[in-house]
């Protein structure tokens, strides 16, 4: 399974690469058609278009805050918060979710992590935001789920699917995970996708799965970089029953190591919009 | 045309994707390509000088700091560049630096970024390193600042902050390091290379250090824009902030009637209004911006008329200026004040903005303004006054060393405060060395320091120290006492007691004559330390009360003048003689009228029959109007009549009105004074001769709480000491105390009811007066 992974992966280097070398040196010239992607149609179920005046928070019917400095698991350093100055809208239709060098609560940073659980919830479909991430080493923006079940059967027997993960030292490269039991933390399922001539910080990317009974499928920009299936996995598949989603941006921690005195703060993520649609 | 390909060629083998990329577009053509005058080779050092590279050390480094090293190169390759910093004070050269230059220039303008490989003997940190260093112009210039290295190789990377400017670069790279705490080390440098990376974000820009900052600015002011730093997010994450030179920027003033700036920065004020000067970095707005408040038409400060002759410069226009070290000393570490000086026409203005001090410096060689009574300054605040706003100015006298320290400098400071301090006017500063005691010796000045409070900008021009013309323009003031009153020695107002000797030998330098000024003949004490005065007799002065002086001297020191009478007089005692101190530099005439009671007991008044003049270092003294006088012990003329409504006064004692009716102005209250009423020039007047206390009971009480003054007119040549009362039951009473002897005549005078308080003004009944002497009393009323 690793090889047909790597098949994957080296494909889609390619493409990507003459897709960055088009629009640099090429930008009057149309686009090849460069994957033959699962013909799929979907209908819009649940989406925010984070259009709301600015300073505002998040839409309360839509999203809950996660708040606190428990370190999440992962020896995070932000106090997560549910202020205006860490998540609100910026007033030209995209959510921004800011994390700031300051003291509070004992930490040394504050961000935001929002979710729509106990709010909404969905197995299957295409899950997609439109992001424009922030950077700098330390930094560790995420758009992910969580199964429904976790105050239940915990995690990660709950299932995680993170669509996009990234380390601000690295803008270059974003991350696709699962999360399940026997795989998880360091050993999750896991797949990178790197620009060779640019970086995901500098722009808006749409970053989305299409979930199915025995496949996840991870893209970026349309592009599809990883398919993860219940052979994939090396334990348990349990990606069989609603997922809530979650936005946020740690600081430190496990996965993305310490901020250091040359990460630029604040840094922020603007996220465009979240859509769930199902598949017809 | 094979220049063209050579070039695609480079791109494809730079990119090595391009290939790829193009197959299957039939719309890529070379003409999309920028054509090329220059090589636009990338590399500066693989293996080897690249190309028509060639190197060239800075004056006074260590020239042969750089050589290529053949067994120490990064990731195995033949060889890289190694720079070996000299020791510090090494005869060699103090320090390692030079710039790698392409002897044609090339064309970078298809890359973003230099980088190269860098490691050290040990950690350091590399002062600066960059390009578009060219030995000329340096048109290009970007420089990273302190860069650490340590012993591993690391990878640089200094972001291009807009390529399309470098067409024909000849400075690839450059760098210029000293040692480590003295002592020297070696570092590599190797695979420098010119890049087009993909990875470089988050591009910003900034001028004047980011700041946006506001000016005061007239028409004709130039000023030039600094602090350019360009700031990229590299590959890693993490920022690089270079400094950058203006050329990279795209200067515009948003009112260019107001402003103008050229493509160096410099902005030019043209006419009134505001103007916001502002710059892109390509297609990055750069932060920090220039906000030009323009008046228009600079109004310079008053010119200067003093005669030069009399003026010791420090900065200005209308004189010649004393050597200054410098007119901004930066003080590290707490001195924030910067200098932003302009040029107006021929009009230089000195600017001190973000003040908190300045010093002005007088070193080459310091400047003796002993001859000097006052300093000048013009100041202009161009920002509103804020509460707390104070300006002080120091003068400082290095002493007799002529240097800093030594234990001999002294000074002294002046402030001023609102109100005197106005904004955007010129203040005309005249600080008299009178008002700057603990400057006590001017032979050495060496220093001029402001210092300030809320006040964080100011112009200052035409600072000098001045004295009044030596020889006084106009007369002394013509005396106004009638001749009745008066025994003068010296005035052409009265006539002299005849026989007197201006200029006795008693050893002096000074140097005695009589000169007329403006026609008024003047005594002149010339090359003055001492002198006397001897009058042909002893005079009898027991019936004056004031000796009178008109003096002047625009360069003295000290002057004290004295009376003598012969050792052994009666009523007086040893020295038989008594000073008094004559208040110098003069800014024109002083008058002096000094009782004749300063020079008791040493002098006996009855046997006054020598002056003494004191005091001088070869100064100039100017004397008239020299006499004795003394008020008239009986009042020539009456009290003025007041001329308040009837309707608005009560009135104790006056003839101008209807007075409180059944008042005793005698109440028996055991005192000594002898009350008598007397008509002076046909008008009734109260007279208390041998006052201790005295009563004044009025007819019935008196509710004045509607009424703002007590007034009285009084008279008196001879007390001492006189207060006025008023009571109310209780008795409530409150002193107030009246200036005396009168020596202007009749003293009218209105005490504001509010100086009695805790007097129950509803309820006034008595009056009292305390004291000595014998007074005249009229037109004692409230109104």
């Amino acid at each position: 399974m690793n090889n047909i992974n790597k098949m994957i992966k080296q494909r889609h280097f390619l493409t990507v690469s003459l897709v960055a070398v088009f629009s640099i040196f090429l930008s009057g010239c149309k686009k090849e058609a460069v994957q033959t992607l699962p013909e799929r149609s979907w209908t819009l179920v649940w989406s925010d278009e984070f259009n709301g005046a600015a300073g505002t928070s998040p839409d309360g019917s839509k999203w809950g805050f996660d708040i606190g400095n428990s370190g999440w698991g992962n020896s995070e350093l932000q106090y997560y918060t549910n202020r205006t100055s860490n998540a609100s809208m910026n007033g030209t239709g995209a959510m921004v979710i800011t994390a700031r060098a300051e003291n509070f609560g004992g930490s040394g940073f504050t961000s935001a992590r929002i979710k729509t659980q106990g709010k909404f919830s969905q197995k299957y479909g295409r899950f997609e935001a439109r992001i424009k991430t922030p950077y700098g080493p330390g930094i560790w923006p995420a758009f992910w789920m969580l199964g429904d079940n976790i105050t239940t059967d915990g995690w990660p027997l709950c299932g995680e699917i993170d669509i996009m993960e990234q380390r601000g030292q690295q803008p270059h490269i974003t991350l696709g995970s699962v999360h399940g039991p026997g795989y998880s933390g360091g050993s999750a399922i896991t797949k990178s996708y790197a620009l060779a001539n640019g970086r995901f910080d500098t722009d808006y990317h749409v970053y989305a799965i299409e979930w199915g009974p025995d496949f996840i499928d991870y893209y970026v920009d349309n592009y599809l970089y990883q398919r993860i299936t219940p052979e994939t996995v090396t334990g348990k598949w349990v990606y069989d029953r609603p997922f809530f989603l979650i936005l946020n941006v740690a600081v430190g921690g496990n996965f993305v190591g310490f901020p250091t005195t040359g990460t630029p703060f604040p840094q922020s993520m603007l996220v465009d919009y979240v859509k769930v649609y199902t598949q017809n | 045309m094979r220049q063209k390909n050579f070039m695609l060629h480079t791109l494809y083998f730079c990119t090595g994707l391009l290939l790829l990329a193009g197959a299957g577009c039939k719309k890529r053509d070379v003409a999309d390509l920028q054509p090329a005058t220059f090589p636009n080779r990338a590399e500066v050092f693989i293996d080897d000088f690249t190309g028509d590279l060639a190197y060239a050390a800075f004056g006074g480094s260590d020239v042969r700091a750089f050589q290529v090293d053949k067994t120490v190169a990064y990731g195995g390759t033949a060889a890289s560049m190694r720079f070996e910093v000299p020791d510090a004070n090494s005869p060699n050269g103090s320090y390692a630096g030079g710039v790698f230059l392409s002897k044609t220039g090339r064309n970078l303008s298809g890359y973003n970024a230099i980088s190269f490989y860098i490691k050290a003997s040990q950690p350091a940190t590399i002062g600066v390193v960059g390009f578009g260093n060219d030995f000329g112009e340096n048109k290009y210039l970007v420089s990273q600042n302190g860069l650490p290295v340590n012993s591993n190789w690391k990878k640089v990377i200094i972001p291009i902050p807009d390529p399309s400017k470098l067409t024909a670069e000849r400075g690839l790279f450059y760098y210029s390091t000293g040692p480590e705490a003295g002592r020297g080390y070696t570092f590599w440098i190797d695979e420098v290379r010119f890049e087009k990376l993909g990875d470089i974000g988050h591009g910003s820009a900034a001028i004047l250090n980011g700041v946006d900052k506001q000016q005061i600015s007239f028409t004709g002011v130039s000023t030039t824009i600094d602090g350019f730093s360009a700031t990229y997010n590299l590959p890693t994450g993490i920022n690089t902030t270079l400094n950058v030179s203006p050329a990279y920027f795209k200067f515009s003033s948003s009112v260019p009637s107001v402003a103008s700036v050229t493509d160096k920065g410099v902005v030019t004020t043209i006419g009134g209004g505001t103007t916001k000067v502002t710059a892109t970095l390509d297609t990055i707005h750069a932060r920090g911006s220039l906000t030009i408040n323009s008046s228009g038409a600079y109004v310079g400060a008053p010119t200067p008329t003093r005669d030069a002759a009399n003026v010791t410069s420090v900065f200005s226009d209308a004189y010649p200026n004393i050597n200054v070290d410098y007119y901004n000393g930066y003080w590290a570490p707490f001195q924030t004040t910067q200098s932003a000086d302009f040029t107006v026409g021929s009009d230089h203005v000195l600017n001190y903005t973000n003040f908190n001090f300045v010093g002005i410096q007088v070193t080459s060689p310091t400047v003796n303004i002993g001859s000097r009574a006052n300093l000048h300054m013009d100041l202009y605040l161009p920002d509103n006054i804020t509460p707390g706003a104070t300006f002080k100015v120091r003068v400082l006298d290095f002493g007799a060393n002529g240097a800093p320290g030594g234990g001999d400098d002294v000074s002294d400071i002046v402030s001023f405060t609102a109100p005197f301090l106005t904004a955007r006017n010129w203040l005309s500063i005249d600080i008299p060395f009178s008002s700057l005691p603990g400057l006590s010796t001017k032979a050495h000045f060496g220093q001029l320091i402001f210092e300030g409070t809320n006040i964080s900008n100011f112009f200052a021009d035409n600072i000098y120290f001045w004295s009044n013309p030596v020889v006084p323009t106009v007369a002394a003031p013509v005396p106004t006492q009638p001749a009745a009153n008066v025994l003068s020695v010296f005035s052409n107002s009265y006539t002299n007691i005849s026989g007197t000797d201006f200029f006795p030998n008693w050893g002096q330098s000074t140097v005695v004559t009589q000169v007329p000024i403006a026609g008024n003949n003047t005594l002149r004490y010339t090359n003055f330390n001492y002198q006397g005065l001897q009058m042909a007799a002893g005079q009898n002065l027991s019936t004056y009360q004031f000796l009178h002086l008109d003096y002047y001297s625009a360069n003295a020191g000290a002057l004290n003048v004295y009376l003598i009478c012969p050792p052994g007089s009666p009523g007086g005692t040893a020295p038989w003689e008594k000073a008094f101190t004559l208040n110098v530099p003069t800014a024109g005439w002083n008058s002096v009228d000094i009782p004749l009671s300063h020079f008791t007991p040493q002098v006996a008044l009855s046997n006054v029959f020598q002056f003494k003049f004191d005091g001088g270092t070869g100064s100039d003294i100017y004397l008239d109007n020299i006499y004795f006088w003394k008020i008239p012990p009986v009042p020539p003329v009456p009290a003025p009549t007041p001329t308040y409504p009837a309707a608005s006064v009560i009135s104790i004692f006056s003839d101008a009105y209807t007075n409180v009716a059944g008042s005793d102005l005698n109440p028996n209250w055991g005192q000594a004074t002898v009350v008598t009423q007397t008509p002076i020039g046909g008008n009734n007047t109260l007279v208390y001769t041998g006052l201790n206390y005295q009563g004044l009971q009025f007819g019935s009480n008196q509710n004045v709480s509607g009424k703002t003054f007590l007034h009285l007119d009084y008279y008196t040549a001879n007390s001492t000491s006189l207060k006025v009362y008023i009571i109310s039951p209780g008795p409530v009473e409150t002193p107030y105390t009246l200036t005396v002897p009168t020596t202007s005549g009749w003293n009218s005078l209105d005490i504001p009811l509010t100086a009695f308080a805790p007097v129950a003004l509803n309820n006034v009944f008595q009056m009292k007066f305390d004291g000595n002497g014998t007074i005249y009393l009229d037109n004692i009323l409230f109104r």
